[in-house]
């Protein structure tokens, strides 16, 4: 069964900043089906937060604008709802896990009370049963339930992701925005927390997009895998096209960059330069001055290159001529 | 590098906080010394007081016992104009970028601050030509000099950090976590960068962090530890292809491989980290770990079971079949 769950059809978003404009997200196309993770990666500022933002509709008012595009979710046009509507679909079809626990939480509230006043909020049951259900969901993220009634502060930045987590997990969501779920999480505990959102994944047929900068992650829950940067997709596939055959030379980059496990080189194969300043992108591709292969026509139109299947690529090289820049890139 | 004598050596340190239900032993008898232009690399999970340990070594922390040495002297309780200079000679990098700036200070101010209290800058043009070298050097933007921490994004802060770490030349830095807020390409060109200013200047670094691909690139020796102990200490290569501690084969087996066609082996450990609270004299893991037996209640000690491959753990040799 292959049913269009969500999608997301040339989304815009700038910030105004200093009355400057930041294009933030440029035309950015996704779709996704029931039960499927998508994983976001790309780096800081590309634009990955936005998206998961503006499908949360929870983009400060003042400062970001989506300036077009559409998003369906489950046959609506979510940027189209009344706010009231909005605070519905909010928390019981998409819930969001945040990327820093450390401010996610309130800290003047218990963390079960936390998770209370997200059941309470889309569920009319009385205090009881919502308090057993909030300690439910704290064993089932791995605390005890006993510490029901500690404040923030008294946990561990990986236990306080993991109740990030409960509360997100609170009302059964549909679709999961994961952004950065992990990121400051030690790894038996991230592998836990990993194995954890793939199970209630699996038994809820939950739709996910789990936005990340690890590969490793992306490698271990993904089905498919977007590229960012700055703001568009440059790279779009099935797992075992991107890590098989990543074709875009951001992509294969990025692997580069990755501290392998797989020991050899000392010096890590870093992309050089940094990521473009959002208020001034440059013409046509936005990577070509730190491409290693950049020539004169990355600043005109770029194409979107269909490689095989689904796996498409935003690059103005041949199909195989990207190819042999991959094989020159792992060689 | 010709000189071996070690640059820091710790001896037995300790760190207990009194809490209200007893002592936390956030460090426990540990003992390590770093060489000039060496790395330490100290891995192990939230709350295992990794950060405690090298915030006790550069004194942010009072030892509870055992000593600090850099130099061969010991600086433990060293005091005044002393501890000014000690402190000089070792920075840190820290963990969080978010909290670690000040938020009403400018970027450049921020470089600026320990250049400033050095005294050894006589003009504020020359302090500011320095922290323009050293934005340069960490890669931050020009124009990004008077802006305020909150318009950096993350990774950049942390730059902003690196480089006020590295502002009075120290000889030994402490990086707690320094790239886990960083994308991948970004902690490229960080370790990368972390990696010639030490082939440069000579630094000797201890790196507290949980990945342990960034460990295993850039560290020399590994310390692994778990709840205040050190439970295995070797030579990284040694360490990954000869683990011996059953905590680090977990942790080991954890970590999310990027090769989509191997499933990965997983140790599921249980449970999460038990407290530091008043432990109990045996082997800390014990409750987690699949081969806890009788003895593991005894004490442990960490022998030399490997020529330079420490181990805390008295089933090590029958686990292992050595």
């Amino acid at each position: 069964m292959s049913e269009k769950f969500l999608e997301v059809k040339d989304l815009r978003v700038v910030y105004t900043q200093n009355r400057k404009t930041v294009q933030a997200v440029n035309g950015i196309s996704i779709r996704l089906e029931r039960g499927r993770t998508l994983g976001l990666v790309g780096e800081t500022g590309a634009g990955k937060t936005t998206i998961a933002k503006a499908i949360m509709r929870i983009l400060p008012d003042i400062a970001a604008k989506i300036t077009g595009g559409e998003i369906w979710l489950d046959g609506v046009d979510i940027l189209k709802l009344p706010p009231d509507e909005m605070m519905n679909v909010r928390g019981e079809k998409v819930a969001m896990i945040f990327q820093d626990p450390m401010t996610a939480l309130n800290p003047l509230m218990t963390v079960g009370d936390q998770i209370l006043e997200v059941i309470r909020l889309h569920d009319d049951c009385d205090k009881k049963a919502g308090m057993d259900r909030a300690g439910d969901m704290l064993e089932l993220v791995g605390i005890p339930r006993e510490r029901y009634a500690e404040y923030p502060h008294q946990f561990s930045g990986g236990m306080k992701q993991r109740v990030v987590i409960a509360m997100a997990l609170a009302c059964d969501p549909e679709l999961l925005l994961a952004d950065e779920p992990t990121t400051a999480l030690d790894v038996t505990i991230q592998a836990q927390v990993l194995d954890l959102i793939r199970e209630l994944k699996e038994k809820y047929n939950t739709s996910m997009i789990l936005i990340t900068h690890d590969l490793g992650v992306v490698a271990q829950t993904c089905d498919d895998v977007a590229v960012i940067y700055a703001g568009k997709i440059v790279e779009f596939g099935k797992k075992e096209d991107i890590f098989d055959h990543p074709a875009h030379p951001y992509t294969i980059g990025l692997f580069g960059s990755l501290p392998g496990m797989a020991v050899g080189e000392k010096r890590l194969h870093s992309i050089s330069g940094l990521p473009p300043d959002p208020t001034a992108l440059p013409e046509g591709c936005a990577f070509w001055p730190r491409c290693p292969h950049a020539v004169e026509a990355c600043k005109g139109k770029i194409p979107t290159r269909k490689i095989r299947g689904v796996h498409f690529c935003q690059c103005v090289k041949e199909k195989e001529e990207l190819q042999e820049v991959y094989s020159h890139g792992r060689s | 590098m010709a000189d071996h004598s070690p640059l820091i050596e710790v001896k037995n340190l300790k760190k207990y906080f009194k809490v209200p239900s007893g002592m936390n032993h956030a460090v426990d008898e540990v003992s390590f010394e770093i060489c000039r232009g060496q790395t330490l690399g100290v891995v192990g999970e939230s709350g295992c007081g990794k950060s405690t340990l090298g915030r006790t070594i550069i004194r942010l922390l009072e030892a509870t016992d055992g000593n600090v040495y850099l130099h061969g002297e010991d600086i433990t309780h060293v005091k005044g104009h002393q501890l000014k200079q000690a402190r000089e000679k070792m920075q840190i990098v820290f963990q969080d970028p978010y909290s670690s700036l000040n938020p009403r200070l400018r970027i450049e101010s921020t470089i600026m601050e320990p250049l400033k209290y050095s005294g050894r800058y006589s003009s504020k043009k020359k302090m500011r030509e320095e922290a323009n070298r050293l934005m340069e050097l960490v890669g931050i933007d020009e124009r990004l000099r008077q802006s305020f921490p909150h318009e950096l994004d993350g990774g950049r802060r942390q730059r902003v950090g690196i480089a006020r770490a590295l502002a009075l030349h120290p000889d030994f830095v402490v990086c707690d976590e320094p790239v886990s807020a960083l994308d991948v390409s970004i902690q490229a060109q960080v370790l990368n960068l972390l990696m010639d200013l030490q082939e440069q200047m000579g630094m000797a670094y201890m790196f507290v962090t949980h990945d342990l691909s960034v460990v295993r690139h850039i560290a020399n020796d590994i310390l692994v530890m778990y709840l205040g102990q050190a439970v295995e200490k070797a030579p990284t290569e040694e360490l990954f292809h000869r683990t011996l501690h059953p905590y680090t084969k977990a942790l080991l087996s954890a970590i999310p491989s990027t090769d989509i066609h191997k499933p990965m082996q997983r140790i599921r450990l249980k449970g999460e980290i038990t407290s530091p609270i008043n432990p109990k004299p045996g082997c800390r893991f014990a409750a987690r770990c699949p081969y806890a037996a009788e003895q593991c209640r005894q004490p442990q000690q960490l022998t030399e079971i490997l020529p330079d491959h420490f181990v805390k753990c008295c089933r090590c040799r029958e686990i292992n079949g050595l």
